[in-house]
């Protein structure tokens, strides 16, 4: 006697498998649907992997992988710190590599086009100490011998063959190049042959006072990397923690270290909610998804109705069916996620570079790594395509083992549906547990970042409650309609929708997510660029801004050579520039941002967006008052005042606000101090941009062209400029949004299209009593079109309304509590209104298009 | 480490069987040749002397655990090659300048548990390694010299792998000697294979050894040598065969034989005795050899060094005396960065013609991987 698993073998291959030979298309779009829908979260991962793994330490390409690191608190380095540390610096056991990086932009003479790139300094002769490269061995030159030809020039540089290739240069040949306000020209010392592709594309190579040099940062470096010498204990925790324990005890105490591992940790925890938003919304794509798969199953079920009556009256029972339905799921999310980690790839390859340029505008220096796929991914991909194939092949498997044989012999239509939408208990219960959420404080992350728990249990719930009782709304739309329908063709798709069969409700449900998740997503967006908008007009009141030329992105900065910001400010049209000076300072956890500026013109002169005017709080005697950026304030809770107490170069100093301003700059909060203070606290004078008011306003044109003249490396903007950059970095955040909103809303049609099929095939008794009764096809296409178009609507008006909410949860409680920031709520009324024209457009056609695919399958 | 003619305060001048080489101003690189006749100013003269090509300050010895049957042999050497000829003498101030670069060799040998631990560091002038020209101070990488202000003899620490450590006081019990016909040392035929070489041969060394994880209070003895010139090595020279010897009796014997690269001695090499007040006397390579006794192989590099020696040689006045060099444990083997450029020494006692043992040695084989003729001419 065969045991109900072989049962349940034996109906799918007997039977399933036959439905799905004779429906091969059909079914290769379902597989194709789960594995877009699982593609695209591992696209997202392996691409926002790629991204932002590789969080800065491009020189480990060339030095090997280090351990540790000493870092100052701003994370300049002066010449001076490293005279004191000469006495552990030999030590056999380690190797200190100083690290001075920043960004160039190479700048092609005949195209105009710019190239932005890395500059690293090492000191390229103690490189062959390292363990690496005495496994490996760079060649630097032809010619060991000749090393003093070749080390601290003025300009040489090593670069990739592809790099090479890209600039079409050869060895000897110059990159003429923008940094630090300057222009200069870069000569090609050598070409590194990279046989295993392991630098970085965009790097360039050269002698710590080459960089120097050439980013005008005489005397400064970043970093010291710390190696071990015998890197076969890498692994041995006590070993490290015993060469750790042995360098701290020398160090000076506004120097830190702390192991490598933990600084990927930190830049981890600063892109973790940029992360966390792209999987969840890249979760949306697998869960439309599932929504497909059910609905593609539940119309299985309801094609093979009699199919089943007919096992059923042949004694397969209830248990077989439902585990041979559970086993097609199986099968379609075994074969989709499969399929789905391989387009994953293929979309991580399109998105990488679209994230990458996201993390270098907003966090720091990235480059793009070598995309890998891991054993994580694949289990993850295939883990995530079965469960929720399964989870979407549950319902339709418990509605086929209901199907008793005498009824549907009996009957045509016959259908239990999914009687549970019909009642509205879970779809209340689920938005009481989401206001409920909202009263959890968000999860502290590793870095200080924090994560809106609350708020995404709080979203989550919404749409789905939204969702299940969006069929209710569908009722009553229908039931407000039906007094206006006169024909019969209208009478029929309003009475249809009317009745609310669960297939209906179903339908409608799946659009309702999408729906709320893309006008959650528009107002978010609009919200977050009126913000900016408003920003800038209250803000930006100066004639012209100054900056590094090139420089676009939080990773870019170098700053700008006092000796070229001096000159400038000797332009006689110039009757105030307000300079700024910015350098990363550390709090307790984390890292923040510390500014230098004129308080005085701050506080009185220059507009702010105020959340605190200057003076509403009281700063603490004894510590440097300070303006606070409200993503400070909220981080460090000060909002009410207090005291922050930061690491400088010049020791830890405490910061008491006196104002907050609104500030969208960054998501680490910043605050600014004196600028006298700050350089005495940071000592390295780097401005990073400078606001010009002109004496003659009516000359502003003039001055800018006669200041870009004279300084090509520095940009020269005025006011609109300034906004048009900052827009487009804005544009460019928020891509791989757009690209997913996309994506979920193109599955939804799908699942409209495959829902609306189900319920004709449902309804097929219905359709043949009306074609005796002279209904014609065209007729009935409409009334189809008709009834896709009033599914679209219902699901626009719920969608919307739970989109509002979204959209509320979103600038209220998740961006406030991720970035700190409150921004203005708008709603794009155009839009959304716009969207659900669309909607109606795309259900009628979706409704047209079914039913006619229907009538041409049911001949 | 290589030293031609004894040349320094109460020296015996004996026959010359080598004659007189004028060296050139300036070596084919453009480097400063040292000149003959030079007198050594110092503490400046124990300091760097940056317009020539290449110098190194060197030290060995054999220590003794206080009270204990344990002893230690170190080798500590600096190496300084400077940079392009026209900018050498300057220093620039820069934490990596590009005028002079250096390197460390440091090595422990534990005679009693057989180990052998070494390191090397190759380092440009700045914050890692400086030499000052004024005095002995020198800090490169893991070892650091400092002559002392107000007493004879200077500070030397060495780093060692596993956060080992040798601080000693190095006292001078013998007075400086400067080896060489008219205080030029001569390295081959070339007229600019020439040196500065001056050698402290016997040194009280008292300090600490931080070893596996202990402090062990440490004395013994140690040498010395200071060597400045441009080009190092004669044409058609492989290598070298170098032996300090310091005997039970009070006096010390240096020894070398300028390995040729058809496998011959260069007639420049040379034998060394310094009496008790450190009166030298010498014979060049006609009136001694070098008999290799024994080899072993490194199973780390594949290099065969022969480790044991004899040196049988006439004394100008003693007649043929033997030297049988052991050492005292087979794996002395220095490689560096650079395998071709890996060398062996050694902590070796020293054996006379009956095998009574006479005193103690440090023996040094280099050349036998190639590529060191190429760097040092």
């Amino acid at each position: 006697m065969p045991s109900r698993l072989q049962i349940a073998w034996i109906l799918l291959t007997k039977t399933t498998f036959r439905h799905w030979r004779i429906r091969a298309g059909h079914y290769a779009l379902l597989i194709g649907i789960v594995a877009v829908g699982v593609g695209a979260f591992n696209g997202i991962r392996q691409a926002s992997r790629a991204a932002s793994a590789n969080f800065g330490l491009f020189n480990q390409a060339i030095s090997g992988q280090s351990d540790f690191l000493i870092e100052s608190p701003n994370q300049r380095l002066r010449e001076k710190d490293l005279a004191r540390l000469q006495g552990i610096a030999g030590d056999p056991d380690w190797h200190f590599v100083p690290v001075i990086e920043g960004s160039v932009t190479a700048v092609d003479p005949e195209t105009g086009t710019n190239k932005p790139l890395r500059l690293i300094g090492l000191d390229l002769l103690s490189l062959s100490n390292l363990p690496k490269l005495s496994r490996e061995s760079i060649q630097f030159s032809e010619d060991e011998m000749d090393w003093f030809h070749w080390i601290g020039t003025e300009n040489e540089v090593w670069i990739t063959r592809k790099l090479a290739d890209d600039l079409g240069l050869e060895e000897g040949g110059n990159i003429p190049f923008l940094a630090s306000g300057r222009t200069g020209k870069m000569k090609i010392r050598m070409i590194l042959e990279d046989e295993q592709n392991n630098l970085p594309d965009d790097l360039l190579l050269a002698d710590i006072p080459t960089v120097q040099n050439l980013l005008s940062r005489p005397g400064e470096l970043n970093r010291l990397e710390v190696v071990i010498n015998q890197t076969r204990k890498r692994e041995d925790k006590k070993y490290l923690s015993l060469i750790g324990n042995r360098i701290q005890r020398n160090l000076p105490d506004y120097l830190s270290l702390s192991p490598t591992e933990n600084r990927a940790a930190d830049r981890a925890a600063m892109t973790a909610a940029f992360r966390l938003n792209l999987t969840i919304l890249s979760l949306i794509a697998i869960l439309v998804g599932a929504y497909l798969i059910l609905q593609a199953l539940d119309a299985a079920v309801v094609r093979r109705r009699g199919e089943i009556a007919t096992l059923r009256s042949m004694g397969v029972d209830g248990g077989i069916l439902f585990v041979t339905y559970l086993l097609e799921a199986f099968f379609l999310g075994v074969i989709g996620s499969f399929l789905g980690v391989g387009v994953g790839h293929l979309l991580a390859w399109g998105a990488v570079g679209m994230l990458a340029d996201t993390v270098n505008a907003l966090y720091f220096a990235t480059s793009v790594e070598a995309l890998t796929m891991t054993g994580v991914d694949l289990s993850v991909g295939l883990g995530l395509g079965i469960i929720f194939s399964l989870l979407a092949g549950w319902l339709p498997a418990r509605d086929a083992t209901q199907t008793p044989p005498a009824q549907i012999l009996a009957k045509g239509d016959w259908s239990p549906g999914f009687s549970w939408l019909r009642k509205p208990h879970a779809g209340l219960g689920l938005l009481i547990i989401g206001g409920m959420a909202l009263l959890f404080p968000p999860y502290e992350i590793n870095g200080g970042s924090k994560m809106p728990a609350g708020g995404f249990v709080a979203s989550g719930c919404w749409v789905l409650g939204s969702a299940l009782l969006s069929g209710h709304l569908l009722v009553l739309l229908a039931g407000w309609l039906r007094p206006f329908c006169t024909g019969a063709v209208t009478r029929l798709a309003c009475s249809r929708l009317f009745d609310g069969s669960s297939r209906h409700r179903l339908a409608v449900a799946g659009l309702v997510v999408a729906v709320s998740m893309v006008t959650g997503m528009f107002q978010m967006i609009g919200s977050f660029r009126d913000t900016i908008e408003e920003w800038f007009d209250v803000r930006f009141q100066a004639d012209l801004y100054v900056s590094e030329s090139g420089v676009t992105g939080a990773g870019s900065l170098n700053g700008i050579d006092p000796a070229v910001m001096e000159e400038l400010l000797q332009d006689p049209n110039i009757k105030y520039a307000d300079i700024m000076r910015i350098c990363y300072a550390k709090p307790a956890e984390g890292v923040t941002v510390l500014a230098g500026v004129d308080l005085d013109h701050w506080s009185e002169k220059a507009r702010q967006i105020w959340l605190k005017k200057p003076g509403e709080l009281k700063a603490v005697k004894g510590a440097e008052p300070a303006l606070v950026s409200e993503t400070f304030a909220r981080r460090f809770h000060v909002l009410k005042g207090g005291i922050v107490e930061l690491q400088t170069p010049a020791g830890s100093k405490k910061i008491s606000p006196f104002g907050i301003f609104c500030d969208y700059g960054n998501e680490f909060g910043m605050a600014a101090v004196d600028q006298e203070k700050w350089l005495s606290w940071v000592g390295v004078d780097r401005p990073v941009n400078a606001s010009l008011y002109l004496a003659d306003t009516s000359k502003v044109k003039e001055t800018r062209e006669r200041m870009r003249l004279a300084y090509p490396g520095l940009d020269v903007r005025d006011e609109q400029e300034l906004r048009n950059v900052a827009i487009g970095i804005f544009e460019q955040t928020f891509q791989a949004t757009h690209a997913l909103s996309i994506i979920g809303l193109v599955v939804a049609f799908a699942g409209l299209l495959l829902g609306l099929l189900s319920i004709f095939d449902e309804s097929n008794q219905t359709w043949q009593t009306l074609k005796h009764l002279g209904f014609s096809t065209p007729r009935f296409i409409l009334s189809a079109g008709l009834e896709g178009g009033g599914i679209g609507l219902a699901a626009w008006v719920a969608g919307v309304i739970a989109g509002l909410a979204m959209g509320w949860l979103l600038i209220f409680v998740i961006n406030v509590q991720s970035f700190g920031w409150t921004l203005l709520w708008t709603i794009p009324y155009g839009n959304i209104l716009l969207f659900g024209l669309l909607l109606v457009l795309i259900g009628f056609t979706s409704g047209v298009c079914s039913a006619t695919f229907w009538k041409m399958r049911a001949r | 480490m290589i030293g031609v003619l004894p040349f320094f305060g109460l020296i015996l001048v004996l026959p010359l069987w080598g004659e007189w080489i004028q060296p050139p101003d300036y070596s084919t690189k453009g480097y400063l040749v040292p000149s003959p006749d030079y007198v050594p100013s110092f503490p400046q003269d124990h300091g760097a002397h940056r317009a020539y090509g290449l110098e190194w300050w060197y030290w060995v010895g054999q220590l003794k655990k206080e009270n204990s049957a344990e002893s230690f042999g170190f080798q500590s050497t600096v190496f300084r090659l400077a940079g392009d000829p026209k900018e050498s003498t300057q220093t620039t101030g820069s934490s990596f300048g590009n005028r002079q670069l250096y390197l460390a060799h440091s090595a422990l040998s534990d005679l009693n548990q057989g180990r052998y631990l070494h390191t090397e560091r190759v380092m440009r002038e700045g914050w890692q390694a400086r030499a000052d020209s004024q005095s002995m101070s020198i800090r490169v990488a893991g070892i650091y010299a400092e002559k002392f202000k107000d007493q004879p003899g200077h500070r030397l620490i060495t780093r060692y792998p596993n956060g080992g450590r040798l601080e000693l006081k190095l006292l001078p019990i013998k007075p400086l000697i400067r080896f060489g016909e008219r205080g030029l040392s001569r390295k081959g035929d070339d007229p600019a294979s020439v040196s500065w070489y001056w050698s402290y041969t016997r040194l009280k060394a008292i300090g600490k050894l931080f070893y596996e994880g202990k402090e062990i209070k440490v004395q013994g003895e140690a040498w010395m040598d200071h060597e400045i010139s441009s080009s190092q090595l004669g044409e058609g020279l492989a290598g070298w065969d170098w032996t300090c010897m310091q005997l039970l009796d009070g006096t010390e014997v240096k020894a070398y034989r300028l390995r040729q690269d058809d496998g011959g001695s260069d007639r420049w090499s040379a034998v060394y005795w310094i009496d008790h007040e450190g009166k030298t006397e010498h014979v060049y390579a006609d009136r001694f050899s070098w008999v290799e006794k024994k080899e072993w192989t490194s199973p780390k590099t594949g290099l065969t060094y022969p480790n044991t020696v004899q040196i049988e040689v006439e004394h100008p006045r003693r007649g043929r005396l033997v030297y049988l060099i052991e050492p005292l444990i087979e794996n002395q083997e220095f490689y560096g960065l650079q395998a071709d450029n890996a060398y062996w020494e050694g902590a070796c006692r020293v054996l006379d013609g009956e095998g009574e043992v006479i005193g103690k040695a440090y023996l040094e084989l280099a050349g036998y991987g190639g590529g060191l003729g190429a760097r040092l001419n």
